[in-house]
């Protein structure tokens, strides 16, 4: 049994296009039943990495393993346990959804009544129904992605690698994506998806690389990320200059806090969390300012992105981007 | 979408044994070209694309140039309708290139290729598809030339050996449809560089007027054009037109086997090869 409790494993996992090193020397692990992403900006190399495990590419160097099949030596035992969501959909766009599914289940090998009978399962359990007999290319994005959701899940994959499948979908569909992968993992697939936005990785990840420039810049659980980046701090926002001057020098005798006068805001250090927080309530008491806001906050999974790759990643506000440490 | 309700999509409908490669690769082309057999109706615009242009050129040459163009001996329908039909094989070209380089660039073929499916199938079906699809679009011309006047003077044998160097032709121009198409990042591109080969070999080849009249240089050059062969060929088999000139012009059936041949013996293994060589990137 030892072979299926790891379901990817790579070491030094590489692919060169001529000078450019998309991916460099990627080490990670992916123990079965879990969700890991990759997490990266645009140009990281996540979907050179995934079209590897796929045997849609070949790698130039290193190696990996799906359920302990080799992806160059043993194509076909990874193709029947993997199912890939590419990041453009993969379905016949002159064909309806239907159409593509039994398409798909009759490639994998089924009769016509067997693959009937996989597709009409599954477009009940992937509520696709409604649009089921639409041509793709006439359906909407989040559609088309839900389509393309129930293709992959045609073979009953062992792992499902799904490439960037909320990129450009409305919040909407992105929670429908999002709740179908959580059910899917709690039913023993493996999942990884890569994608660029923290929140995703944070909110759907067991474990997250962070990938820049090919390379494997940070990996681990959500919370051993954010903890590289420094530990929680108290915010305390003003509302006047006048008690913004007279706090930051009240708290400055007290703590080693960053004060940012443009916003009036601020930082004091908590490590230890909510005791912290009242020790600076305690500091505006007696100061007698009164504060529009105070709050401790945890490091985010932005932060960290930032901090790693130096890319202001999808979505983040300008102002988040101002207290990272440099 | 259910609370817990598990993956399990059902039942497990179990797969049947695989059967031995060549019936699976058999298998796995049909339905794929299945795939493509279900899509023409849906884009009627992919068959305009084979058929307006000589449409366009028929009426052309038939109504507006065609009482400037005088050939001895036989009516101008039955002169220009087979010429049409024999570079119709080469614009088959852009159809092809045009389709496969939709179908990798959104992922179609990820898609099959991640599928343990044998990967000469889903080239194989790319190919029969584009044939079947140029078929009809051939077939709409020839139902339209009929309805312009145009006769051939086909018997039983001529019609199959017809049928036969139209297949033909149509395969070779297709493998190199599908190599640009492979080889290419747009579908623009595919029909620049499409039209950019076509149109001139075909103005060249005698399709429209005989290359005996042309001057030096267009002259030699149609001479050894390889569509000017084929349209030749179609000429004698359709008409018993007998063409002048070079010996390709005076041999065209033999020339027009000799350059499909030669088409399908550079593209099939290119074709190949760029297919594999694609996973590396
Ligand atoms: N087929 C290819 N040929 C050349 N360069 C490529 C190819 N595919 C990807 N690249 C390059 O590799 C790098 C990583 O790309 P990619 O894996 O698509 O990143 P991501 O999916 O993280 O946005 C990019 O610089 C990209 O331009
Ligand atoms: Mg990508």
């Amino acid at each position: 049994m030892r072979r299926t409790e790891i379901a990817v494993r790579t070491e030094g996992l590489t692919k060169r296009f001529g000078e450019l090193v998309a991916v460099d020397h990627v080490d990670f692990e992916i123990p079965t039943g879990t969700i890991a992403s990759l997490l990266g900006p645009n140009g990281a190399g996540k979907t050179t990495m995934v079209r590897m495990l796929a045997t849609l590419a070949r790698p130039t160097g290193g190696s990996a393993t799906v359920f302990g099949h080799d992806v160059v030596g043993e194509p076909d035992a990874v193709r029947a346990a993997i199912a890939l969501t590419g990041q453009f959909a993969g379905l016949e766009p002159n064909l309806t959804a239907k159409e593509n599914l039994i398409l798909i289940a009759r490639l994998r090998g089924h009769g016509r009544r067997s693959a009937a009978r996989i597709v009409e399962r599954l477009i009940d359990r992937v509520d696709i129904g409604e649009f089921a007999g639409t041509p793709i290319k006439s359906v909407s994005g989040g559609q088309r992605r839900r389509a393309d959701l129930a293709a992959t899940l045609v073979s009953e994959p062992r792992l499902l690698v799904l490439d960037e499948p909320t990129t450009g979908l409305d919040p909407r569909s992105r929670q429908v994506v999002w709740s179908t992968v959580r059910e899917l993992v709690a039913s023993g697939v493996t999942v990884l998806l890569t994608t660029q936005s923290r929140e995703e990785a944070d909110q759907l990840a067991d474990h997250i690389v962070v990938m820049d420039h090919g390379r494997a810049v940070a990996a681990g659980t959500p919370a051993q990320l954010k903890a590289q980046i420094g530990d929680q701090r108290v915010d305390v926002v003003l509302l006047d200059q006048a008690a913004f001057v007279v706090l930051s020098s009240a708290l400055e005798t007290w703590f080693s806090c960053s004060a940012d006068p443009d916003r009036r805001t601020i930082s004091v250090p908590a490590p230890r969390g909510a005791a912290d927080l009242m020790a600076v309530t305690e500091v505006i008491a007696s100061a007698g300012v009164s504060a529009e806001e105070v709050a401790l906050r945890r490091p985010t999974l932005d932060d960290t992105f930032l901090a790693l790759t130096g890319v202001p990643a999808e979505g983040d506000k300008a102002e988040e981007q101002i207290e990272v440490p440099a | 979408m259910s609370a817990v309700a598990a993956l399990r999509i059902g039942p497990i409908e179990p797969l049947p044994p695989r059967p031995a490669r060549p019936i699976r690769f058999v298998r796995e082309t049909l339905v794929l070209v299945g795939r493509s057999l279900r899509a023409i109706p849906r884009v009627p615009e992919r068959l305009s694309d084979v058929t307006i242009q000589p449409i366009v050129f028929t009426l052309l040459f038939l109504y507006v140039f065609g009482s400037a163009i005088h050939i001895p001996g036989v009516r101008y329908q039955d002169y220009l309708l087979p010429g049409l039909l024999g570079q119709s094989l080469a614009f088959g070209v852009i159809g092809a290139g045009t389709a496969t380089v939709t179908d990798f660039t959104e992922g179609v073929i990820d898609r099959f290729r991640s599928l343990p499916v044998t990967r000469l199938a889903v080239i194989s079906a790319q190919v029969a598809g584009q044939v079947i699809e140029q078929v009809l679009g051939i077939s709409i011309i020839v139902a339209i030339g009929i309805g312009l006047g145009w006769r051939p003077h086909l018997a039983v044998a001529s019609g199959f050996e017809l049928a036969g160097l139209m297949l033909f032709g149509l395969v070779a121009f297709t493998w190199f449809g599908v190599l640009l198409g492979m080889l290419m990042r747009s579908s623009d591109a595919v029909q620049g560089l499409g039209f950019a080969i076509v149109v001139p070999l075909s103005f060249l080849g005698g399709t429209f007027v005989p290359i005996q009249g042309m001057q030096v240089v267009p002259r030699v050059i149609g001479e050894w054009d390889p569509l000017s062969a084929i349209v030749a060929a179609v000429r004698q088999v359709t008409q018993g037109i007998h063409s002048q000139g070079s010996w390709q012009l005076t041999h065209p059936i033999a020339a027009m086997v000799g350059w499909c041949a030669l088409l399908t013996a550079i593209c099939v293994p290119l074709a190949l090869h760029r297919f594999r060589a694609n996973e590396g990137g």
